[in-house]
């Protein structure tokens, strides 16, 4: 072997590693965008699919760039190339993996899309980092819409993204266990432990909710509601006030007290989270479920008979109000075709034919109440967890909203597993303000 | 190769180089050339001036270390020399600029910014104001890109206006023609833009028709525009924002606008800035870190080191039993000690997470013991060191099976003929040797589960946590604690996180030295 060979061979490897060298050094995302999104997309419009985690690359020709996660990409791309067709432009849907998170990282440099599909409780995150625009909506098309809904996606009194499908949580429970629907949280403890007594050691939890050693705030709340309580107080606007903390108020106490009876019980178990809460209904373990529409599939695909019904009273209270979640079109702030995009969320997303192919693919209640309402008549699911999120208030979209998750599950869990209520709350209440005052 | 790499320069001389090593030299380097070309373009297409310079400066360096016969040593050195820039000192640089700025969220734009963003995101329709049907045009015979655009709109009456850059008028409507929708489709004197085209003139974002009371006529989207306000104005002299609808005055505090009256909550887009050494300052004198900070650095390091000494002596008793020639079918066993290893490290934690679960979990089931496994601030502990040993043994037991097969058998046989037991031959010949073989990898692996995010953040999340304080878990390290500190907050504050980030390398690196240090004593008694 000569000294020759060598250099050529270590020339070689050197190009490689200096290309990658440099590769790994930009923020640039590096994803090559290649295939369509759907075989109808591909026709027409150079949609991506990327295989690995990074951000799609914005298509550089296209009139309208929209980002959205992977399970609505097919129907959204559907839609926006009718969009396109109708307007003779030329539209491409990208999934993005994380959107959240890549479209706030994209747009903050310049390349994020001109529309993205995502939860309402992103909203104060993104209106911080001035990343989404204000969308004028005329008053009458706005009435076509539950309140809630445009309440949901207004941040500081201005409205910021078009609402396409709401969802929130509901009692399911499995019809072959337990046929009718419990009214009251006594009446579901009782039936539910004499369906565990009967069952022989098949079923092993008399309701199942997703609690954890580090405890769920988002499965909390109900409880809170029911007597009042909850986590902020609303403004005179609607508007969550992030100075105004409720999360050792009476009524929220209250609930508290119910989950310590719950956990003294044994209904409610730090042993049951979210990644054990769904399989072990799916196997039949367990008369009743609080979950979300998107339980519904798994369900399915275990043969469970299920059915859904709202969520019980609380003895002294009134009913368990879950958080209201809507699903949002936003058009971002850096948007490149910024009239193209507002013409399609105010025009085009509030479409009923729109609407109700969303929730086809999604299975979630559409927003816009004239879809919902032909939704319902065919579907008992979507009406069951409609109903069951009627009165419930938007999740909370300001950003104090993250100093709350961490201190509020916890002392929950804690409750469930024996300590004071009052004392707990109490002190994730102090927890929670102290961390808002950090910023 | 090896060859090769022995051979002097004056070799090279001598040697007759072969056509095909020459040839595959310069097809490389031009590989290299047109590569950077290519990746230029594409930076310059995204607008990343530095990065192109950067580009370039490397494929400078390739070609003038290796299309030259000068530069020996250099051509051994520069691939790790880039490797070691780009991926070690470049991320380390970001990291204490960014220490020293209060970015995050809410931080994230200029403060130019944040004053277009709180103004333009003031605009509110004019309570009352009709909404017109839109038509964008320009003047028959104008540029289509670059004409004045005027705004055709019919107001809900039904009657047709004319908006311009200096005001709104009526429009003839002698021989204008409208949808069924109301909009204008054709009006003389006036090119209609398409959608297209709408889209293109990107001076229409700033575009509106002034109408008297100081507001403007915006279009929202292609077809509609709606009288609109803004409600917040930006004073340059003062530098001060002022909100005409409810009177306030807006200041800048702490890099955000808040209230000149204390009263009431500031506007939530604020801006990056220099915060010097406010990130180390929190760091020092917050009383919930300072709190935390000596339980989490006393476990962090017990947690490291237990990690390493139980993986390591399972490892090395496996190594050692696997390495005794008696043994039949090694190769099998040995594939199979090492199937822990192969397995994705996040699956296999969260798999011992459901195995821990207290009611539902195997080790529970089997063992009928009833521990509150990852609910106990002393049973998650030993959790985590349960399932690191079961992660980590197997790397132990492939370095120590290495570095045994390289002790030579003669020291063995000497200590045997010298008459010295199995285990002082294990004690005083065996483990020395091995020693100064596995050390530095030891460091290593101190170093790694030091840091080890992966594991904690899986398997407990850094809980159970102390009633009063969900920021300091039983379980955390400081790397998840620091986690936590800089992501618990409203916002998510990447700069006090790559200070606490900075705090921790050096706590490493101090470590690592004294280790290594130790280490070099160790072979010097050999």
């Amino acid at each position: 072997m000569h000294k020759r060979a060598y250099g050529a061979v270590a020339v070689s490897g050197v190009a490689a590693l200096a290309l990658s060298a440099c590769g790994g050094s930009a923020p640039a995302p590096t994803t090559t965008a290649a295939g369509g999104a759907s075989p109808s997309s591909a026709a027409s419009t150079p949609a991506a699919s990327p295989t690995t985690t990074g951000a799609p690359v914005r298509d550089q020709n296209v009139d309208l760039v929209i980002w959205t996660d992977a399970d609505r990409a097919k129907t959204v791309s559907d839609f926006a190339n009718q969009f396109g067709q109708d307007n003779g432009i030329k539209v491409a849907v990208q999934i993005a993996v994380d959107t959240r998170q890549q479209f706030k990282d994209a747009t903050k440099v310049g390349k994020g899309p001109d529309i993205v599909v995502g939860a309402h409780d992103w909203l104060g995150e993104l209106v911080q980092n001035d990343t989404v625009a204000p969308i004028n909506i005329p008053a009458d098309l706005a009435a076509k819409f539950p309140k809630t809904a445009f309440e949901a996606a207004k941040f500081n009194g201005q409205t910021y993204g078009v609402p396409y499908a709401v969802e929130n949580l509901a009692l399911m429970r499995n019809t072959a266990l337990a046929p009718t629907a419990p009214k009251t949280m006594d009446e579901l403890v009782a039936m539910g432990t004499a369906i565990k007594a009967k069952s022989g050691g098949k079923v092993s939890n008399v309701m199942l909710q997703p609690v954890g050693k580090t405890g769920n705030a988002y499965f909390t709340y109900p409880y809170l509601s029911a007597f009042g309580g909850g986590i902020f107080a609303q403004k005179a606007n609607g508007e969550y006030d992030s100075s105004k903390v409720i999360v050792n108020s009476p009524g929220s106490i209250q609930g508290a007290q119910v989950l310590a009876k719950l956990g003294k019980q044994g209904v409610l178990t730090t042993n049951v989270g979210d990644d054990n809460a769904e399989g072990l209904f799916d196997a039949g373990k367990s008369p009743f479920i609080i979950i979300g529409p998107w339980g519904t599939a798994n369900a399915k695909k275990a043969n469970i008979k299920y059915a859904v019904s709202n969520l019980p009273t609380l003895a002294g209270g009134g009913q368990m109000q879950p958080f209201l979640g809507v699903q949002l079109f936003y058009v971002s702030s850096k948007a490149k075709n910024a009239a193209i995009a507002q013409e399609f969320v105010t025009n085009y997303v509030t479409r009923k034919d729109v609407q109700l192919a969303l929730f086809k693919a999604l299975g979630r209640p559409p927003a816009l109440t004239d879809a919902y309402n032909e939704a319902a008549a065919t579907d008992p699911d979507v009406k069951a967890f409609f109903e069951a999120g009627k009165n419930s208030k938007p999740m909370p979209n300001i950003p104090a909203m993250n100093s709350v998750w961490g201190p509020l599950g916890q002392a929950a869990a804690d409750v469930i597993s024996g300590k004071d209520p009052k004392t707990r709350f109490d002190q994730a209440q102090k927890e929670i303000v102290a961390n808002i005052a950090k910023g | 190769m090896s060859q090769a790499t022995k051979s002097s320069p004056a070799d090279q001389v001598s040697t007759p180089t072969p056509l095909w090593a020459t040839v595959v030299k310069w097809l490389a380097l031009a590989v290299v050339v047109v590569a950077t070309v290519l990746l230029s373009g594409r930076l310059a297409d995204q607008g990343y001036g530095l990065y192109i310079v950067l580009a370039a400066m490397v494929a400078m360096a390739v070609l003038a270390v290796y299309a030259t016969r000068r530069n020996v040593p250099a051509k051994y050195l520069l691939p790790g020399l880039v490797l070691l820039l780009g991926l070690q000192v470049w991320p380390i640089v970001m990291t204490v600029s960014t220490a020293f700025t209060n970015y995050g969220d809410g931080h994230a734009i200029s403060k130019e910014e944040s004053i277009a963003a709180i103004v333009r995101s003031s605009v509110k329709e004019v309570p009352g104001s009709p909404r017109y049907q839109l038509s964008v045009a320009v003047p028959e015979g104008a540029p289509v890109a670059t004409g004045d655009a005027v705004y055709l709109l019919t107001a809900p009456d039904g009657s047709v206006k004319l908006g311009t850059k200096d005001g709104l008028r009526d429009l003839p409507a002698a021989g204008v023609e409208k949808s069924a929708t109301g909009k204008i489709t054709k009006a003389p004197g006036y090119r209609i833009l398409n959608a297209r085209e709408i889209n293109a003139r990107k001076d229409l974002t700033q575009f509106a028709v002034p109408v008297p009371g100081g507001g403007g006529i915006k279009a929202s989207g292609l077809s509609a525009a709606f009288e609109g306000k803004a409600t917040v104005t930006y004073d340059a002299a003062t530098d001060t924002l002022k909100d005409t609808s409810t009177g306030k005055t807006y200041v800048a505090k702490d890099a955000f606008w808040m209230p000149q009256d204390g009263q009431g909550q500031g506007f939530p887009q604020g801006w990056k800035e220099n915060v010097g050494l406010k990130n180390f300052q929190t760091i020092l004198a917050d009383p919930t870190i300072r709190a935390g900070f000596l339980m989490i650095f006393t476990w962090n390091i017990v947690f490291a080191a237990l990690s390493v000494i139980t993986t390591f002596v399972l490892g090395m008793l496996l190594a050692l039993l696997f390495n005794d020639e008696r043994l039949k079918g090694k190769g099998f066993y040995r594939a199979v000690l090492v199937l822990p290893y192969a397995i994705p490290g996040f699956v296999t934690a969260l798999l011992w997470a459901s195995m821990f679960n207290q009611e539902f979990g195997l080790v529970n089931s089997i063992t009928g013991l009833g521990i509150d496994w990852l609910g106990n601030a002393w049973a998650a502990k030993a959790a985590i060191l349960i399932t690191n040993l079961w992660l980590g043994f197997p790397y132990m037991f492939l370095i120590c099976t290495g570095a045994l097969q390289s002790i030579p058998t003669d020291v063995r046989e000497a200590a045997k003929i010298d008459g010295a037991s199995p285990l002082r031959t294990l004690r005083s010949i065996i483990m020395p040797l091995l020693l100064v073989a596995v050390g530095p990898l030891l460091i290593a692996s101190f170093a790694f589960n030091f840091n080890n995010f992966g594991l904690i953040f899986l398997l407990t999340g850094g809980g159970p946590f102390e009633a009063a304080n969900t920021s300091i878990g039983s379980t955390d390290l400081l790397i998840t604690y620091a986690f936590r500190l800089a992501f618990s907050g409203v916002a998510p504050n990447f700069g006090l996180a790559a200070a606490v980030s900075i705090f921790i390398f050096f706590i490493v690196a101090l470590m690592s030295y004294t280790g290594f240090r130790r280490t070099k004593g160790l072979e010097e008694v050999n």
